[in-house]
Protein backbone atom coordinates (compact mmCIF):
# COMPACT_ATOMS: atom_id res chain seq x y z
CA UNK A 1 0.00 0.00 0.00
CA UNK A 2 1.41 3.42 -0.90
CA UNK A 3 2.24 5.46 2.24
CA UNK A 4 -0.16 8.31 2.91
CA UNK A 5 -2.38 7.33 0.03
CA UNK A 6 -6.15 7.52 0.42
CA UNK A 7 -8.68 5.16 -1.06
CA UNK A 8 -12.07 6.22 -2.29
CA UNK A 9 -15.13 4.06 -2.67
CA UNK A 10 -18.06 5.44 -4.63
CA UNK A 11 -21.40 3.66 -4.63
CA UNK A 12 -23.30 5.05 -7.59
CA UNK A 13 -26.71 3.62 -6.73
CA UNK A 14 -30.08 4.04 -8.37
CA UNK A 15 -31.44 6.56 -5.86
CA UNK A 16 -28.33 7.96 -4.13
CA UNK A 17 -24.59 8.19 -4.72
CA UNK A 18 -22.25 7.74 -1.74
CA UNK A 19 -18.56 8.33 -1.23
CA UNK A 20 -16.30 6.92 1.46
CA UNK A 21 -12.69 8.05 1.81
CA UNK A 22 -10.52 5.57 3.70
CA UNK A 23 -6.95 6.29 4.76
CA UNK A 24 -5.94 2.65 5.12
CA UNK A 25 -7.02 2.46 8.77
CA UNK A 26 -10.27 4.34 9.15
CA UNK A 27 -12.98 6.21 7.30
CA UNK A 28 -11.99 9.86 7.10
CA UNK A 29 -14.98 11.12 5.17
CA UNK A 30 -18.35 9.91 3.97
CA UNK A 31 -20.92 11.75 1.94
CA UNK A 32 -24.22 10.96 0.25
CA UNK A 33 -25.94 12.90 -2.55
CA UNK A 34 -28.92 12.21 -4.83
CA UNK A 35 -27.96 9.81 -7.64
CA UNK A 36 -28.13 12.54 -10.29
CA UNK A 37 -25.45 14.55 -8.43
CA UNK A 38 -22.72 11.89 -8.52
CA UNK A 39 -20.46 14.33 -10.41
CA UNK A 40 -20.15 16.39 -7.25
CA UNK A 41 -18.59 13.40 -5.47
CA UNK A 42 -16.11 12.81 -8.27
CA UNK A 43 -15.08 16.45 -8.01
CA UNK A 44 -13.77 15.82 -4.49
CA UNK A 45 -11.37 13.04 -5.55
CA UNK A 46 -7.70 14.05 -5.35
CA UNK A 47 -5.15 13.12 -8.02
CA UNK A 48 -3.30 10.31 -6.17
CA UNK A 49 -6.38 8.65 -4.72
CA UNK A 50 -7.34 5.18 -5.88
CA UNK A 51 -11.03 5.06 -6.77
CA UNK A 52 -13.16 1.94 -6.77
CA UNK A 53 -16.76 2.26 -7.87
CA UNK A 54 -19.78 0.06 -7.24
CA UNK A 55 -23.54 0.28 -7.75
CA UNK A 56 -25.74 0.38 -10.83
CA UNK A 57 -23.84 3.23 -12.47
CA UNK A 58 -20.37 2.09 -11.40
CA UNK A 59 -19.02 2.02 -14.93
CA UNK A 60 -20.27 5.52 -15.66
CA UNK A 61 -18.26 7.05 -12.83
CA UNK A 62 -14.49 7.49 -13.51
CA UNK A 63 -12.63 4.74 -11.64
CA UNK A 64 -9.46 2.69 -11.34
CA UNK A 65 -11.33 -0.38 -10.18
CA UNK A 66 -14.93 -1.49 -10.15
CA UNK A 67 -16.91 -4.26 -8.52
CA UNK A 68 -20.55 -5.17 -8.08
CA UNK A 69 -22.45 -3.96 -5.05
CA UNK A 70 -22.90 -7.56 -3.94
CA UNK A 71 -19.15 -8.03 -3.54
CA UNK A 72 -18.78 -4.52 -2.10
CA UNK A 73 -21.41 -5.36 0.51
CA UNK A 74 -19.51 -8.49 1.44
CA UNK A 75 -16.29 -6.53 2.03
CA UNK A 76 -17.99 -3.63 3.79
CA UNK A 77 -19.99 -5.85 6.14
CA UNK A 78 -16.92 -7.94 7.04
CA UNK A 79 -15.37 -4.83 8.62
CA UNK A 80 -18.15 -4.61 11.24
CA UNK A 81 -19.35 -8.20 11.30
CA UNK A 82 -16.65 -10.63 10.14
CA UNK A 83 -18.81 -13.60 11.18
CA UNK A 84 -21.90 -12.53 9.18
CA UNK A 85 -23.71 -15.40 7.52
CA UNK A 86 -26.32 -13.55 5.47
CA UNK A 87 -26.42 -9.98 4.15
CA UNK A 88 -29.71 -8.31 3.27
CA UNK A 89 -29.09 -5.19 1.20
CA UNK A 90 -32.31 -3.20 1.41
CA UNK A 91 -32.08 -0.75 -1.45
CA UNK A 92 -34.39 1.80 -2.99
CA UNK A 93 -34.95 -0.17 -6.18
CA UNK A 94 -34.14 -3.74 -5.24
CA UNK A 95 -33.33 -6.08 -2.41
CA UNK A 96 -30.31 -8.36 -2.56
CA UNK A 97 -29.74 -11.28 -0.23
CA UNK A 98 -26.33 -12.95 -0.14
CA UNK A 99 -25.79 -16.15 1.79
CA UNK A 100 -22.07 -16.01 2.57
CA UNK A 101 -22.02 -19.65 3.71
CA UNK A 102 -22.62 -21.02 0.23
CA UNK A 103 -22.14 -17.91 -1.95
CA UNK A 104 -25.72 -17.86 -3.07
CA UNK A 105 -27.54 -14.71 -4.09
CA UNK A 106 -31.18 -13.88 -4.40
CA UNK A 107 -32.54 -10.61 -5.68
CA UNK A 108 -35.98 -9.14 -5.78
CA UNK A 109 -36.14 -6.60 -8.55
CA UNK A 110 -38.95 -7.82 -10.73
CA UNK A 111 -41.23 -5.21 -9.21
CA UNK A 112 -41.03 -2.64 -6.44
CA UNK A 113 -43.01 -4.76 -3.98
CA UNK A 114 -39.91 -5.84 -2.04
CA UNK A 115 -38.00 -2.57 -2.10
CA UNK A 116 -37.77 0.86 -0.52
CA UNK A 117 -39.84 2.22 -3.42
CA UNK A 118 -42.84 0.46 -1.86
CA UNK A 119 -42.54 2.59 1.29
CA UNK A 120 -41.76 5.74 -0.69
CA UNK A 121 -45.00 5.35 -2.60
CA UNK A 122 -46.97 4.91 0.63
CA UNK A 123 -45.20 7.83 2.31
CA UNK A 124 -46.10 10.05 -0.64
CA UNK A 125 -49.76 9.16 -0.17
CA UNK A 126 -49.62 10.27 3.48
CA UNK A 127 -47.68 13.39 2.47
CA UNK A 128 -44.70 12.58 4.64
CA UNK A 129 -41.16 11.24 4.39
CA UNK A 130 -40.29 7.55 4.63
CA UNK A 131 -38.77 8.31 8.05
CA UNK A 132 -42.07 9.92 9.08
CA UNK A 133 -43.96 6.83 7.92
CA UNK A 134 -41.64 4.66 10.02
CA UNK A 135 -42.17 6.83 13.10
CA UNK A 136 -45.93 6.69 12.57
CA UNK A 137 -45.79 2.88 12.39
CA UNK A 138 -43.83 2.80 15.66
CA UNK A 139 -46.77 4.46 17.40
CA UNK A 140 -49.21 1.74 16.31
CA UNK A 141 -50.69 -0.56 18.94
CA UNK A 142 -51.89 -2.99 16.31
CA UNK A 143 -51.48 -3.39 12.57
CA UNK A 144 -53.79 -4.14 9.66
CA UNK A 145 -53.03 -6.98 7.27
CA UNK A 146 -52.07 -5.87 3.76
CA UNK A 147 -52.37 -8.96 1.60
CA UNK A 148 -51.39 -7.67 -1.84
CA UNK A 149 -47.82 -8.32 -2.87
CA UNK A 150 -48.02 -5.76 -5.68
CA UNK A 151 -47.21 -2.27 -4.38
CA UNK A 152 -49.86 -0.63 -6.55
CA UNK A 153 -52.57 -3.01 -5.34
CA UNK A 154 -51.28 -2.65 -1.77
CA UNK A 155 -51.86 1.08 -2.03
CA UNK A 156 -55.47 0.50 -3.14
CA UNK A 157 -55.88 -1.89 -0.23
CA UNK A 158 -54.39 0.69 2.13
CA UNK A 159 -56.78 3.40 0.92
CA UNK A 160 -59.84 1.19 1.28
CA UNK A 161 -58.77 0.28 4.83
CA UNK A 162 -58.41 3.92 5.75
CA UNK A 163 -61.88 4.57 4.32
CA UNK A 164 -63.25 1.75 6.44
CA UNK A 165 -61.88 3.49 9.52
CA UNK A 166 -58.49 1.87 10.15
CA UNK A 167 -56.04 4.08 12.04
CA UNK A 168 -53.19 5.61 10.02
CA UNK A 169 -50.60 4.20 12.42
CA UNK A 170 -51.98 0.69 12.04
CA UNK A 171 -51.98 0.99 8.26
CA UNK A 172 -48.37 2.23 8.33
CA UNK A 173 -47.40 -0.74 10.52
CA UNK A 174 -49.22 -3.06 8.11
CA UNK A 175 -47.31 -1.64 5.15
CA UNK A 176 -43.95 -2.22 6.84
CA UNK A 177 -45.02 -5.75 7.72
CA UNK A 178 -46.14 -6.44 4.12
CA UNK A 179 -42.78 -5.29 2.78
CA UNK A 180 -40.91 -7.30 5.41
CA UNK A 181 -42.92 -10.41 4.56
CA UNK A 182 -41.98 -10.03 0.92
CA UNK A 183 -38.27 -9.63 1.73
CA UNK A 184 -38.30 -12.49 4.25
CA UNK A 185 -39.19 -14.87 1.39
CA UNK A 186 -35.67 -14.33 0.05
CA UNK A 187 -33.80 -14.81 3.33
CA UNK A 188 -32.41 -18.23 4.26
CA UNK A 189 -32.41 -19.39 7.85
CA UNK A 190 -29.28 -18.13 9.62
CA UNK A 191 -28.14 -16.96 13.05
CA UNK A 192 -26.13 -13.92 12.01
CA UNK A 193 -28.05 -11.77 9.56
CA UNK A 194 -26.80 -8.28 8.71
CA UNK A 195 -29.07 -5.63 7.17
CA UNK A 196 -27.54 -2.81 5.11
CA UNK A 197 -28.74 -0.21 2.62
CA UNK A 198 -30.90 2.86 3.05
CA UNK A 199 -33.96 0.92 4.17
CA UNK A 200 -31.90 -0.63 7.01
CA UNK A 201 -32.12 2.77 8.76
CA UNK A 202 -35.87 2.30 9.00
CA UNK A 203 -36.61 1.01 12.54
CA UNK A 204 -40.15 -0.14 11.78
CA UNK A 205 -38.86 -2.14 8.86
CA UNK A 206 -36.14 -3.79 10.92
CA UNK A 207 -38.64 -4.56 13.67
CA UNK A 208 -41.07 -6.20 11.23
CA UNK A 209 -38.39 -8.14 9.37
CA UNK A 210 -36.76 -9.32 12.61
CA UNK A 211 -40.13 -10.46 13.95
CA UNK A 212 -40.91 -12.48 10.80
CA UNK A 213 -37.44 -14.05 10.66
CA UNK A 214 -37.34 -14.65 14.41
CA UNK A 215 -33.89 -13.03 14.56
CA UNK A 216 -32.45 -9.77 15.79
CA UNK A 217 -30.93 -8.19 12.71
CA UNK A 218 -27.48 -6.66 12.99
CA UNK A 219 -27.01 -3.26 11.42
CA UNK A 220 -23.61 -1.63 10.91
CA UNK A 221 -23.12 2.10 11.54
CA UNK A 222 -24.25 4.08 8.49
CA UNK A 223 -25.77 1.04 6.72
CA UNK A 224 -26.34 3.06 3.56
CA UNK A 225 -22.57 3.65 3.23
CA UNK A 226 -21.46 0.01 3.55
CA UNK A 227 -21.12 -0.65 -0.18
CA UNK A 228 -19.05 2.49 -0.70
CA UNK A 229 -16.87 1.38 2.22
CA UNK A 230 -16.55 -2.08 0.65
CA UNK A 231 -15.44 -0.48 -2.61
CA UNK A 232 -12.82 1.59 -0.77
CA UNK A 233 -11.59 -1.57 1.00
CA UNK A 234 -11.34 -3.31 -2.34
CA UNK A 235 -9.12 -0.48 -3.56
CA UNK A 236 -6.93 -0.98 -0.47
CA UNK A 237 -6.70 -4.73 -1.06
CA UNK A 238 -5.89 -4.22 -4.73
CA UNK A 239 -3.21 -1.70 -3.83
CA UNK A 240 -1.59 -4.23 -1.47
CA UNK A 241 -1.56 -6.87 -4.21
CA UNK A 242 -0.07 -4.63 -6.90
CA UNK B 1 -32.27 -37.98 -47.95
CA UNK B 2 -31.62 -35.99 -51.13
CA UNK B 3 -31.97 -32.22 -51.47
CA UNK B 4 -35.01 -32.57 -53.71
CA UNK B 5 -36.67 -34.73 -51.05
CA UNK B 6 -35.88 -32.15 -48.38
CA UNK B 7 -37.55 -29.37 -50.32
CA UNK B 8 -40.72 -31.39 -50.52
CA UNK B 9 -40.70 -32.45 -46.89
CA UNK B 10 -43.63 -31.23 -44.88
CA UNK B 11 -42.88 -29.30 -41.72
CA UNK B 12 -43.84 -30.66 -38.30
CA UNK B 13 -43.54 -28.05 -35.58
CA UNK B 14 -42.46 -29.42 -32.21
CA UNK B 15 -43.06 -27.60 -28.93
CA UNK B 16 -40.26 -29.41 -27.03
CA UNK B 17 -38.03 -32.40 -27.61
CA UNK B 18 -39.71 -34.96 -29.89
CA UNK B 19 -37.35 -37.54 -31.41
CA UNK B 20 -36.22 -35.68 -34.54
CA UNK B 21 -34.82 -38.85 -36.09
CA UNK B 22 -38.30 -40.35 -36.17
CA UNK B 23 -39.74 -37.25 -37.85
CA UNK B 24 -37.00 -37.25 -40.49
CA UNK B 25 -37.43 -41.00 -40.93
CA UNK B 26 -41.12 -40.42 -41.67
CA UNK B 27 -40.16 -38.04 -44.46
CA UNK B 28 -41.03 -34.86 -42.54
CA UNK B 29 -38.89 -31.96 -41.41
CA UNK B 30 -39.04 -31.11 -37.68
CA UNK B 31 -39.05 -27.47 -36.68
CA UNK B 32 -38.44 -26.62 -33.04
CA UNK B 33 -40.77 -23.65 -32.77
CA UNK B 34 -38.84 -22.24 -29.81
CA UNK B 35 -35.50 -21.73 -31.51
CA UNK B 36 -36.31 -18.50 -33.39
CA UNK B 37 -37.55 -16.72 -30.27
CA UNK B 38 -34.29 -15.49 -28.62
CA UNK B 39 -33.30 -13.79 -31.89
CA UNK B 40 -36.64 -12.03 -32.13
CA UNK B 41 -38.27 -9.10 -30.41
CA UNK B 42 -41.48 -11.01 -29.84
CA UNK B 43 -43.89 -9.29 -27.46
CA UNK B 44 -46.78 -11.70 -27.16
CA UNK B 45 -50.09 -10.58 -25.74
CA UNK B 46 -51.81 -12.52 -22.98
CA UNK B 47 -48.80 -14.44 -21.83
CA UNK B 48 -47.59 -16.41 -18.86
CA UNK B 49 -44.43 -17.91 -20.38
CA UNK B 50 -42.90 -15.83 -23.18
CA UNK B 51 -41.49 -18.97 -24.83
CA UNK B 52 -44.84 -20.64 -25.41
CA UNK B 53 -46.82 -17.44 -25.92
CA UNK B 54 -44.35 -16.28 -28.61
CA UNK B 55 -44.76 -19.37 -30.74
CA UNK B 56 -48.50 -19.42 -30.12
CA UNK B 57 -48.79 -15.86 -31.46
CA UNK B 58 -46.48 -16.60 -34.39
CA UNK B 59 -48.57 -19.61 -35.40
CA UNK B 60 -51.86 -17.78 -35.02
CA UNK B 61 -50.49 -14.77 -36.90
CA UNK B 62 -49.26 -16.95 -39.75
CA UNK B 63 -45.58 -16.08 -39.29
CA UNK B 64 -44.84 -19.72 -38.49
CA UNK B 65 -46.32 -21.90 -41.19
CA UNK B 66 -46.59 -25.53 -40.23
CA UNK B 67 -48.07 -28.59 -41.91
CA UNK B 68 -48.55 -30.23 -38.51
CA UNK B 69 -47.93 -29.47 -34.88
CA UNK B 70 -46.66 -31.98 -32.34
CA UNK B 71 -47.39 -30.71 -28.84
CA UNK B 72 -45.46 -32.30 -26.00
CA UNK B 73 -48.40 -32.75 -23.65
CA UNK B 74 -46.77 -35.01 -21.07
CA UNK B 75 -43.25 -34.16 -19.99
CA UNK B 76 -43.39 -30.45 -20.67
CA UNK B 77 -45.32 -27.67 -18.92
CA UNK B 78 -49.00 -26.86 -18.92
CA UNK B 79 -48.26 -23.47 -20.48
CA UNK B 80 -47.04 -25.35 -23.56
CA UNK B 81 -50.07 -27.62 -23.50
CA UNK B 82 -52.51 -24.70 -23.19
CA UNK B 83 -50.77 -22.50 -25.76
CA UNK B 84 -50.36 -25.55 -28.01
CA UNK B 85 -54.10 -26.15 -28.00
CA UNK B 86 -54.78 -22.51 -28.85
CA UNK B 87 -52.15 -22.51 -31.62
CA UNK B 88 -53.53 -25.79 -32.98
CA UNK B 89 -56.54 -23.87 -34.29
CA UNK B 90 -54.35 -22.46 -37.02
CA UNK B 91 -52.57 -25.71 -37.91
CA UNK B 92 -54.16 -28.38 -40.06
CA UNK B 93 -53.17 -31.36 -37.95
CA UNK B 94 -52.09 -31.62 -34.34
CA UNK B 95 -50.71 -34.54 -32.37
CA UNK B 96 -50.21 -34.73 -28.59
CA UNK B 97 -47.09 -36.53 -27.49
CA UNK B 98 -46.55 -37.90 -23.97
CA UNK B 99 -43.32 -38.91 -22.26
CA UNK B 100 -43.63 -41.50 -19.50
CA UNK B 101 -43.14 -39.97 -16.05
CA UNK B 102 -42.02 -43.35 -14.73
CA UNK B 103 -39.67 -44.01 -17.65
CA UNK B 104 -41.63 -47.01 -18.95
CA UNK B 105 -39.90 -47.83 -22.24
CA UNK B 106 -42.92 -49.84 -23.41
CA UNK B 107 -45.16 -46.81 -23.00
CA UNK B 108 -42.57 -44.68 -24.80
CA UNK B 109 -42.52 -47.13 -27.68
CA UNK B 110 -46.31 -46.86 -27.89
CA UNK B 111 -46.00 -43.08 -28.09
CA UNK B 112 -43.39 -43.31 -30.84
CA UNK B 113 -45.64 -45.69 -32.73
CA UNK B 114 -48.55 -43.26 -32.38
CA UNK B 115 -46.37 -40.42 -33.66
CA UNK B 116 -45.25 -42.58 -36.55
CA UNK B 117 -48.90 -43.24 -37.35
CA UNK B 118 -49.70 -39.53 -37.22
CA UNK B 119 -46.88 -38.70 -39.61
CA UNK B 120 -47.99 -41.45 -41.95
CA UNK B 121 -44.79 -43.23 -42.66
CA UNK B 122 -42.01 -44.30 -40.40
CA UNK B 123 -39.54 -47.06 -40.04
CA UNK B 124 -41.93 -49.66 -41.39
CA UNK B 125 -42.67 -50.59 -44.98
CA UNK B 126 -40.15 -51.51 -47.65
CA UNK B 127 -40.54 -48.34 -49.70
CA UNK B 128 -39.91 -46.10 -46.72
CA UNK B 129 -37.29 -48.29 -45.12
CA UNK B 130 -34.20 -47.13 -47.02
CA UNK B 131 -35.04 -43.47 -46.66
CA UNK B 132 -35.78 -43.94 -42.97
CA UNK B 133 -32.50 -45.75 -42.32
CA UNK B 134 -30.59 -43.05 -44.14
CA UNK B 135 -32.32 -40.37 -42.06
CA UNK B 136 -31.57 -42.19 -38.82
CA UNK B 137 -27.93 -42.52 -39.77
CA UNK B 138 -27.62 -38.83 -40.74
CA UNK B 139 -29.13 -37.71 -37.45
CA UNK B 140 -26.93 -40.11 -35.47
CA UNK B 141 -23.81 -38.93 -37.33
CA UNK B 142 -24.63 -35.29 -36.55
CA UNK B 143 -25.27 -36.15 -32.90
CA UNK B 144 -21.93 -37.94 -32.63
CA UNK B 145 -20.31 -34.71 -33.86
CA UNK B 146 -22.39 -32.80 -31.34
CA UNK B 147 -21.07 -34.98 -28.55
CA UNK B 148 -17.51 -34.28 -29.71
CA UNK B 149 -18.15 -30.54 -29.75
CA UNK B 150 -19.79 -30.73 -26.33
CA UNK B 151 -16.78 -32.55 -24.91
CA UNK B 152 -14.39 -29.96 -26.39
CA UNK B 153 -16.42 -27.12 -24.87
CA UNK B 154 -16.49 -28.84 -21.48
CA UNK B 155 -12.72 -29.13 -21.62
CA UNK B 156 -12.48 -25.40 -22.38
CA UNK B 157 -11.40 -26.03 -25.96
CA UNK B 158 -14.44 -24.66 -27.80
CA UNK B 159 -16.34 -21.40 -27.49
CA UNK B 160 -19.26 -21.87 -25.04
CA UNK B 161 -21.55 -19.46 -26.88
CA UNK B 162 -21.31 -20.93 -30.36
CA UNK B 163 -21.34 -24.44 -28.88
CA UNK B 164 -24.60 -23.67 -27.08
CA UNK B 165 -26.12 -22.27 -30.29
CA UNK B 166 -25.26 -25.52 -32.05
CA UNK B 167 -26.34 -27.84 -29.25
CA UNK B 168 -29.71 -26.18 -28.77
CA UNK B 169 -30.41 -26.78 -32.47
CA UNK B 170 -30.11 -30.55 -32.06
CA UNK B 171 -33.84 -30.63 -31.31
CA UNK B 172 -34.53 -30.19 -35.02
CA UNK B 173 -31.06 -30.19 -36.63
CA UNK B 174 -32.10 -27.05 -38.48
CA UNK B 175 -34.21 -29.01 -40.92
CA UNK B 176 -31.31 -30.80 -42.61
CA UNK B 177 -29.24 -33.28 -40.60
CA UNK B 178 -26.46 -33.65 -43.18
CA UNK B 179 -25.96 -29.93 -43.63
CA UNK B 180 -26.27 -29.32 -39.90
CA UNK B 181 -23.68 -32.06 -39.25
CA UNK B 182 -21.33 -30.19 -41.59
CA UNK B 183 -21.88 -27.00 -39.65
CA UNK B 184 -21.04 -28.74 -36.36
CA UNK B 185 -17.97 -30.27 -37.97
CA UNK B 186 -16.79 -26.80 -38.96
CA UNK B 187 -17.24 -25.65 -35.37
CA UNK B 188 -15.07 -28.56 -34.25
CA UNK B 189 -12.44 -27.55 -36.81
CA UNK B 190 -12.62 -23.93 -35.69
CA UNK B 191 -12.04 -25.00 -32.09
CA UNK B 192 -8.40 -25.69 -33.01
CA UNK B 193 -7.90 -21.92 -33.11
CA UNK B 194 -9.87 -21.31 -29.95
CA UNK B 195 -7.59 -19.74 -27.37
CA UNK B 196 -9.49 -21.05 -24.39
CA UNK B 197 -11.53 -19.34 -21.74
CA UNK B 198 -10.65 -18.23 -18.25
CA UNK B 199 -12.73 -18.40 -15.13
CA UNK B 200 -14.54 -20.89 -12.97
CA UNK B 201 -16.49 -23.57 -14.79
CA UNK B 202 -20.23 -23.23 -14.30
CA UNK B 203 -23.23 -25.28 -15.33
CA UNK B 204 -26.33 -23.76 -16.87
CA UNK B 205 -29.31 -25.81 -15.75
CA UNK B 206 -33.04 -25.44 -16.31
CA UNK B 207 -34.78 -24.31 -19.45
CA UNK B 208 -32.65 -22.47 -22.02
CA UNK B 209 -32.29 -18.70 -21.48
CA UNK B 210 -34.57 -16.58 -23.65
CA UNK B 211 -31.73 -14.04 -24.07
CA UNK B 212 -29.77 -14.43 -27.30
CA UNK B 213 -26.44 -13.29 -25.82
CA UNK B 214 -26.64 -15.03 -22.46
CA UNK B 215 -23.46 -17.08 -22.93
CA UNK B 216 -21.56 -14.00 -23.99
CA UNK B 217 -22.83 -12.22 -20.89
CA UNK B 218 -21.58 -15.17 -18.80
CA UNK B 219 -18.16 -14.97 -20.46
CA UNK B 220 -17.99 -11.22 -19.87
CA UNK B 221 -18.74 -11.88 -16.20
CA UNK B 222 -15.77 -14.27 -16.11
CA UNK B 223 -17.93 -17.38 -16.01
CA UNK B 224 -17.03 -20.34 -18.21
CA UNK B 225 -20.08 -22.41 -19.08
CA UNK B 226 -19.03 -26.06 -19.26
CA UNK B 227 -22.45 -27.69 -19.17
CA UNK B 228 -25.81 -26.80 -20.72
CA UNK B 229 -28.36 -29.14 -19.25
CA UNK B 230 -31.20 -29.16 -21.75
CA UNK B 231 -29.16 -29.12 -24.97
CA UNK B 232 -27.11 -31.99 -23.56
CA UNK B 233 -30.36 -33.95 -23.37
CA UNK B 234 -30.87 -33.40 -27.09
CA UNK B 235 -27.73 -35.36 -27.90
CA UNK B 236 -29.19 -38.75 -27.02
CA UNK B 237 -28.40 -41.45 -29.51
CA UNK B 238 -31.05 -43.96 -30.45
CA UNK B 239 -30.78 -47.05 -32.60
CA UNK B 240 -32.43 -48.12 -35.81
CA UNK B 241 -35.77 -49.26 -34.46
CA UNK B 242 -38.56 -47.94 -32.29
CA UNK B 243 -37.58 -50.07 -29.34
CA UNK B 244 -34.07 -48.67 -29.06
CA UNK B 245 -35.33 -45.11 -29.67
CA UNK B 246 -37.89 -45.67 -26.93
CA UNK B 247 -35.21 -46.90 -24.52
CA UNK B 248 -33.17 -43.77 -25.19
CA UNK B 249 -35.96 -41.19 -25.03
CA UNK B 250 -37.63 -42.72 -21.97
CA UNK B 251 -34.64 -41.40 -19.98
CA UNK B 252 -35.27 -37.78 -21.02
CA UNK B 253 -34.80 -36.28 -17.57
CA UNK B 254 -36.97 -33.18 -17.98
CA UNK B 255 -40.00 -35.45 -18.31
CA UNK B 256 -39.11 -37.61 -15.31
CA UNK B 257 -39.32 -37.13 -11.52
CA UNK B 258 -36.89 -34.53 -10.21
CA UNK B 259 -34.85 -37.21 -8.38
CA UNK B 260 -34.07 -38.78 -11.74
CA UNK B 261 -32.96 -35.42 -13.10
CA UNK B 262 -30.79 -34.84 -10.02
CA UNK B 263 -28.99 -38.10 -10.77
CA UNK B 264 -27.90 -36.82 -14.18
CA UNK B 265 -27.00 -33.40 -12.80
CA UNK B 266 -24.87 -34.76 -9.95
CA UNK B 267 -23.01 -37.03 -12.32
CA UNK B 268 -22.34 -34.35 -14.95
CA UNK B 269 -21.47 -31.57 -12.48
CA UNK B 270 -18.94 -33.79 -10.75
CA UNK B 271 -17.48 -35.10 -14.01
CA UNK B 272 -16.93 -31.54 -15.28
CA UNK B 273 -15.61 -30.18 -11.97
CA UNK B 274 -18.24 -27.46 -11.96
CA UNK B 275 -17.72 -24.73 -9.33
CA UNK B 276 -21.06 -22.98 -9.57
CA UNK B 277 -24.52 -23.36 -11.06
CA UNK B 278 -26.71 -20.92 -12.91
CA UNK B 279 -30.32 -22.04 -12.65
CA UNK B 280 -32.32 -20.35 -15.35
CA UNK B 281 -36.09 -20.34 -15.09
CA UNK B 282 -38.66 -18.45 -17.06
CA UNK B 283 -40.93 -15.98 -15.27
CA UNK B 284 -43.99 -17.98 -14.11
CA UNK B 285 -42.17 -21.23 -14.90
CA UNK B 286 -43.04 -24.19 -12.68
CA UNK B 287 -39.35 -25.15 -12.69
CA UNK B 288 -38.75 -22.23 -10.35
CA UNK B 289 -40.60 -24.21 -7.70
CA UNK B 290 -37.78 -26.78 -7.88
CA UNK B 291 -35.16 -24.16 -7.10
CA UNK B 292 -35.02 -24.84 -3.36
CA UNK B 293 -34.74 -28.56 -3.92
CA UNK B 294 -31.93 -28.11 -6.44
CA UNK B 295 -30.06 -25.80 -4.04
CA UNK B 296 -30.41 -28.35 -1.28
CA UNK B 297 -29.33 -31.34 -3.35
CA UNK B 298 -26.62 -29.90 -5.56
CA UNK B 299 -24.42 -28.45 -2.83
CA UNK B 300 -22.71 -25.85 -5.04
CA UNK B 301 -23.04 -22.05 -5.16
CA UNK B 302 -26.12 -21.35 -7.22
CA UNK B 303 -27.44 -18.27 -8.94
CA UNK B 304 -31.07 -18.28 -10.00
CA UNK B 305 -31.92 -16.14 -13.00
CA UNK B 306 -35.48 -15.46 -14.10
CA UNK B 307 -36.04 -14.30 -17.63
CA UNK B 308 -39.13 -12.91 -19.23
CA UNK B 309 -39.22 -11.45 -22.74
CA UNK B 310 -36.69 -12.28 -25.48
CA UNK B 311 -33.85 -9.94 -26.41
CA UNK B 312 -30.44 -9.08 -25.04
CA UNK B 313 -29.51 -10.02 -21.49
CA UNK B 314 -30.80 -7.14 -19.32
CA UNK B 315 -28.48 -5.13 -17.08
CA UNK B 316 -30.09 -6.57 -13.95
CA UNK B 317 -29.25 -10.09 -15.05
CA UNK B 318 -25.72 -9.07 -16.09
CA UNK B 319 -25.21 -7.61 -12.62
CA UNK B 320 -26.18 -10.94 -11.09
CA UNK B 321 -23.81 -12.82 -13.38
CA UNK B 322 -20.97 -10.44 -12.63
CA UNK B 323 -21.55 -10.67 -8.88
CA UNK B 324 -21.68 -14.44 -9.12
CA UNK B 325 -18.39 -14.40 -11.01
CA UNK B 326 -16.84 -12.25 -8.30
CA UNK B 327 -18.12 -14.55 -5.59
CA UNK B 328 -16.63 -17.54 -7.39
CA UNK B 329 -13.34 -15.69 -7.76
CA UNK B 330 -13.47 -14.89 -11.46
CA UNK B 331 -11.73 -12.08 -13.26
CA UNK B 332 -10.51 -8.66 -12.20
CA UNK B 333 -13.21 -8.10 -9.61
CA UNK B 334 -12.32 -11.28 -7.72
CA UNK B 335 -12.35 -10.80 -3.99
Amino acid sequence: MAAGRAFVGIDAGSTAAKLVRFDGRRVVRSRMVPARDWHSLVGTVRPREAVCTTGYFRRKVPHHLTLTEISAARLGVARSFPDAEVIIDLGGQDTKVTDLRNLTLQMNDRCSAGTGAFLEQAARYFGMSVEGLSRMAERARDRVDINSTCSVFAQSEMISMLERGARREEVAAGLHHALARRIAELVPDAERIVAIGGVARNRSMLFALGAILGRRLRVPPEPQMVNALGAALHAVAHSSQS
Amino acid sequence: MGRRGRRKARVAGITALVPPELIYAAGWRPLDINNWIPGSDARPRSKLCAWTASWREAILGGELKLDALVVVAGGDCHNALADGQVAARNVGRTHYFFYPFDGDAGYMEGQLRALEGFLGEGLRGERAHDRAMRALEEVAAAKRLGLRLEALRSAGRADPGSTFDALISFSDLEGDPARFGGKVERLIDASRDFRGTEGPGVALIGVPPIYRDFHRACAEAGLRVVFDELPYEFLRLGGHDLRSLARSYSTYTFARPVEFRLGLLKRELSRRKVRGIIHYAQFTCHHLLEDGLLREELDLPMLTVQGDLPGRTPAQVRLRLEAFGELLGAGKGAI
